[in-house]
């Protein structure tokens, strides 16, 4: 029974799961409009990432329907036509007491965005959410086959390891 | 189904060694470490608008032009300013960190503050006639200082009191092509970090000093000598007594004094450093013109040396610490006070300095939280006039020093800074440098008002180089080294340069690591017989201390490198000798 409880009732108890509030498509963006992750998660002008794009970017192309869907009529009504930011939920978001460059990982290292974020860019859904209710993070960042994985400084560091980049604490916790 | 207490004992411990074999514990003990992370009052990054502000760095007289990058109004990283004529976009370590200088735990945030103005004013009216009200001012030449100046001026007994520094002479580095330096640290916080990397590859640099500092690691040639013997070498090359005397003195053979000598007739302009001593052979050490002042501060007091004043003289003191300076051992300065209840009226954002002496201690606000003018660099051949434009808003509570001083000499001061400025634009001569966009234009193309704005925006004014070859002088003073204190003091004293205040992070990095002597401690040779770390007691004739020893290997035996901490300089007078025991 502890087996049982430990096994499968734990994570049901501990993760509650939260939808993104637009079902986004990467793959329809990728294939049909040619956008590229840079387009939309790009890079200000002083090298740092922008991160989530506001809803002015979707609004270049998106002031009027793009389709017939109800799901895009929807975007267009709730967020679009009243200038309203999507409260997208980041799978990736870090610690407040970790430094992350996404310029120094894509662009210095050269990195591509699949490294850290699986197959994001060429899924046809966000999946639901899903928030550790104690640490108040995402169960999953790496979208990649197998047991769902956050991430931990382990993670970090073992990347680092094994292309035998030196590292400090201050790399990070600055 | 009967229940007894053995089956629930057995159904509990089987469950609580079941329950290990699940990912529940584990993943509860890191859930629980990641939740402790973001609990209340554990600090975070400020989030919003990134944007770039400018400012100087008023941590020492370098005065480096500063980029912070501000996320709302909390600057989370400092740089230099590329393409400035002065610092030449470097920043040093200190100023790389200086906004987290405002945390410093230490830091005094709170004072007697109208206790200390009726104190002062309860002095100055108990000053007889031969009593003396001194301000001291251990960085000369700022606006504050004018302040000063004029409220001394404003009292029957006023004295300005001032580390002594010619503002009105500077050195240019480029002229010279050998660079001696009797133990100033030419290439660690002496000059203007940029302008000093920029002018290296133009001169020799040949360091006369007796330990392996930092600047002597880097130098083109470095002369080991003997503590103390520097003068005598400066006067063996001067001409002013015999090579053979110099070696002895120093530990030096002749012919290396004379390949010396040899080497500063062949590779002239030469130009010499120390800390009793500028001069060079041609145009190296020019004149400075003072930055334009209002003609109506004139009236104020002139600069006086503590020497000067008679000892058991001074009634009220007031010494205003809040930017970093000159360093009078407190020795010196003690015996100047009167002997019965003297008033020492201290401004200072830590208790490590003059504090420790004080009758009261008033906070001040720090870079980057005040606005002050920062005099010119050593090496700037021009005046300059620059703002530390402050980035974060000081705490309640904090003093500023000068309207302090002001009131208690009935004093009336407006906006100091914007008279200075307006009386610099009144000249209408040099140039306005602004960061944001890195150009330089003629100051008399500048209104009033935009040279103000530029000057707080992030901004320098550049005067005209005056260029002319200053008359100053070898000069040589005798050691102070009494005979008998050798056989009781075995160990000559070499004092490293005082060190800027740093951050908190930065100070817990130099002083774990060892990169730097931290404050309260001592080097030693290895062969001292003390232990890394030991606890021990320095001594000198002026008092003792406790202290932590570092071991070094550049550290020659018979000599002991103090930090430049106020407790260990206090007890350091020039040549002092000491010995250091085990406790």
């Amino acid at each position: 029974m502890a087996l049982g409880a430990g096994w499968l009732a734990f994570p049901r108890v501990l993760y509650r799961s939260r939808p993104e509030p637009v079902n986004f498509s990467h793959k329809i963006h990728a294939d049909k409009a040619g956008a590229k992750c840079e387009d939309c998660h790009s890079f200000r002008d002083d090298g740092t990432f922008a991160g989530m794009p506001a809803i002015d970017k979707c609004a270049v192309c998106h002031a009027a329907p793009m389709g017939t869907t109800a799901a895009e009529k929807n975007f267009i009504d709730d967020y679009v036509t009243p200038n309203r930011e999507p409260q997208w939920a980041a799978y990736a978001r870090q610690p407040e007491n970790v430094s992350f460059s996404h310029a120094a990982h894509v662009k210095r290292a050269k990195m591509a965005c699949e490294t850290c974020h699986g197959n994001t860019g060429t899924s046809d859904n966000l999946r639901p959410y899903q928030i550790d209710r104690i640490s108040g993070y995402s169960r999953d960042i790496w979208k990649t086959p197998g047991t769902p994985h956050g991430m931990k400084m382990a993670d970090c560091v073992s990347c680092h390891r094994q292309k035998g980049l030196e590292h400090s604490c201050l790399d990070c916790h600055k | 189904m009967k229940t007894n207490r053995r089956e629930i004992l057995m159904f509990a411990g089987g469950s609580a060694v079941g329950v290990l074999f699940t990912p529940a514990p584990w993943r509860l003990i890191t859930d629980t470490a990641l939740w402790s992370e973001n609990w209340p009052g554990i600090p975070a990054p400020a989030r919003g608008e990134i944007r770039a502000r400018f400012t100087n760095c008023s941590l020492c007289t370098a005065g480096c032009a500063v980029r912070a990058r501000c996320v709302g109004d909390q600057p989370v990283q400092l740089s230099g300013v590329s393409g400035h004529p002065l610092s030449h976009g470097a920043l040093c370590p200190f100023g790389i960190v200086g906004h987290q200088l405002p945390y410093l735990p230490a830091r005094v945030k709170e004072g007697p503050v109208k206790e200390a103005a009726a104190a002062v004013a309860d002095g100055i009216a108990k000053c007889g006639l031969t009593e003396y009200v001194a301000m001291l001012d251990p960085r000369p030449a700022r606006t504050a200082s004018w302040t000063y100046r004029r409220a001394m001026a404003a009292l029957k007994n006023g004295r300005y009191v001032a580390p002594s520094s010619d503002t009105s002479i500077a050195v240019d580095l480029s002229k010279a092509r050998t660079v001696l330096s009797f133990g100033v640290p030419v290439l660690d916080g002496w000059g203007t970090p940029g302008n000093v990397n920029v002018a290296r590859a133009g001169f020799r640099l040949i360091q006369v000093e007796p330990v392996e500092s930092r600047t002597a690691s880097m130098a083109d040639r470095w002369l080991r000598v003997r503590p103390g013997s520097e003068d005598a070498l400066a006067q063996a090359l001067a001409g002013q007594i015999s090579h053979a005397a110099a070696a002895d003195a120093a530990g030096l053979t002749v012919p290396e004094i004379a390949a010396l000598a040899q080497e500063l007739e062949q590779n002239g302009p030469v130009l010499v450093l120390g800390s009793s001593r500028l001069a060079s052979t041609a145009g190296a050490v020019v004149a400075r013109r003072e930055t334009p002042a209002p003609e109506e501060w004139k009236k104020a007091a002139p600069a006086a040396d503590l020497a000067s004043l008679p000892d058991r003289s001074v009634r009220v003191l007031l010494i205003d610490e809040s930017a970093p300076g000159g360093y009078l051992p407190w020795n010196a300065i003690e015996k100047k006070l009167v002997a019965d209840n003297p008033v020492v009226v201290v401004f200072a954002c830590s208790r490590e300095g003059y504090a420790r002496h004080a009758n009261y201690v008033l906070p001040v606000g720090v870079y980057p939280e005040v606005a002050e003018d920062i005099p010119p660099a050593i090496d700037s051949v021009a005046a300059t006039f620059r703002i530390a434009a402050p980035l974060v808003s000081a705490p309640a509570g904090m003093v500023r020093p000068e309207a302090f001083v002001a009131a208690a000499a009935g004093l009336a001061i407006g906006d100091t800074l914007r008279e200075r400025a307006d009386a610099i634009h009144k000249a209408g001569r040099g140039t306005l440098f602004t960061y944001a966009d890195a150009k330089s234009q003629a100051l008399k193309d500048v209104s009033a008002d935009n040279f103000w704005k530029a000057l707080n925006a992030g901004g320098c004014w550049i005067d005209e180089p005056d260029s002319k070859p200053s008359a100053a002088r070898l000069t040589t003073v005798a050691s102070e080294t009494r005979p008998a204190e050798e056989s009781e003091l075995p160990l000559a004293v070499v004092l490293t340069h005082e060190l800027t205040p740093g951050s908190p992070l930065l100070s817990k990095v130099y002083r774990e690591s060892n990169l730097r002597l931290a404050p309260g401690r001592v080097a030693l040779n290895p062969s001292c017989g003390l232990d890394e770390d030991a606890l021990a007691v320095f001594e000198t004739l002026l008092g003792k201390c406790r202290v932590g020893v570092t071991l070094d290997a550049a550290i020659p035996p018979g000599v002991v490198q103090v930090s430049g901490s106020p407790a260990l300089m206090d007890l350091c007078a020039a040549g002092a000798r000491a010995k250091v025991v085990r406790v």
